[in-house]
């Protein structure tokens, strides 16, 4: 099993962007439920990973931080629902 | 097992046991659910094009029929620039604000782009083939094309505008020769401009 998604708000997160193109920072925090640091704790690794891709840009002088799932966290995604379904499968 | 220093939320609980699998399931199922996928971000770019179209069709319409001085049509190439500069800077900064932006709203874009963008080459790049009314009738074919794929998306304000848009074209087609302009430019503006506008008005 995917490790980096066995965390609730990780996985959280690519289910998030799995629909979407771009989702900003504050968005994926009001989705969630998190807060600022717990979510960018939780991002850092998903961007190290190379399951998303973030971007920094300025509006209107404020910081806008966005992201986007890549090809390797949509696949990872895929692999661990099915991985979650086999199991609970297993277990019924 | 895959090895790695990335720790879950919850130590000492690797692998994942079925309830949590289940926890996970579910919250996965209840993000992806609550998605509504939304077509159509900008009103603005529908009553922008459907006005350009209809105007376009209207002035050759006129200066053919020689209603109009030939020197009117270089208005026509005017609002075709302004309409394209509008919608890259609009569309731009749309995209450079937008807290979220769908999958489905990017391949609505690439589908209204590609669409508009061959009516505009038939229109300018290909006029001494498609003449009279035929580059207004690819447009509103472009046009259609466009609000039946907004419409298949569940809009149902897009589904009425594109059927508007094709009745125009069809009963433009059987209409008298003097009023077959008329026609199209009237479906352009009902069903493309007018799908714009009640877009616009629902989103305020």
């Amino acid at each position: 099993m995917d490790e980096l998604l066995l965390s609730k708000v990780r996985l959280g997160v690519v289910a998030e962007l799995l629909n979407f193109d771009w989702v900003a920072f504050s968005e994926l925090v009001r989705a969630l439920d998190v807060s600022n640091g717990n979510l960018g704790a939780h991002m850092t690794k998903l961007v190290d990973a190379g399951y998303v891709e973030e971007v920094k840009s300025f509006v209107n002088r404020r910081p806008l931080t966005r992201f986007r799932l890549t090809a390797r966290g949509r696949a990872a995604f895929a692999a661990h629902v099915s991985q979650l379904q086999a199991l609970l499968k297993e277990a019924t | 097992m895959k090895q790695s220093n990335l720790g879950p939320d919850v130590p000492g609980r690797l692998p994942l046991d079925a309830a949590h699998a289940h926890d996970h399931l579910e919250m996965v199922d209840r993000i992806l659910s609550e998605w509504q996928p939304r077509l159509c971000s900008g009103g603005e770019y529908f009553v922008v094009w459907g006005v350009a179209s209809a105007y376009m069709t209207v002035l050759l319409h006129l200066v053919g029929r020689g209603l109009l001085p030939a020197a009117a049509l270089w208005s026509g190439p005017i609002v075709l620039a302004a309409s394209t500069i509008f919608s890259i800077v609009r569309s731009r900064a749309a995209r450079r604000v937008a807290a979220r932006t769908s999958l489905i709203e990017r391949e609505f874009f690439n589908v209204l782009w590609v669409t508009l963008g061959l009516a505009f080459i038939v229109n300018v790049a290909a006029n001494r083939i498609f003449a009279g009314l035929a580059g207004a009738a690819i447009w509103s074919v472009a046009q259609a094309i466009v609000l039946l794929y907004i419409g298949m998306h569940g809009n149902r304000r897009a589904q009425i505008a594109g059927l508007l848009v094709i009745v125009s074209l069809v009963v433009a087609n059987f209409a008298q020769p003097g009023a077959a302009a008329y026609v199209l430019a009237a479906g352009m503006l009902a069903g493309y401009a007018g799908f714009g506008l009640s877009e616009l008005l629902a989103r305020d």
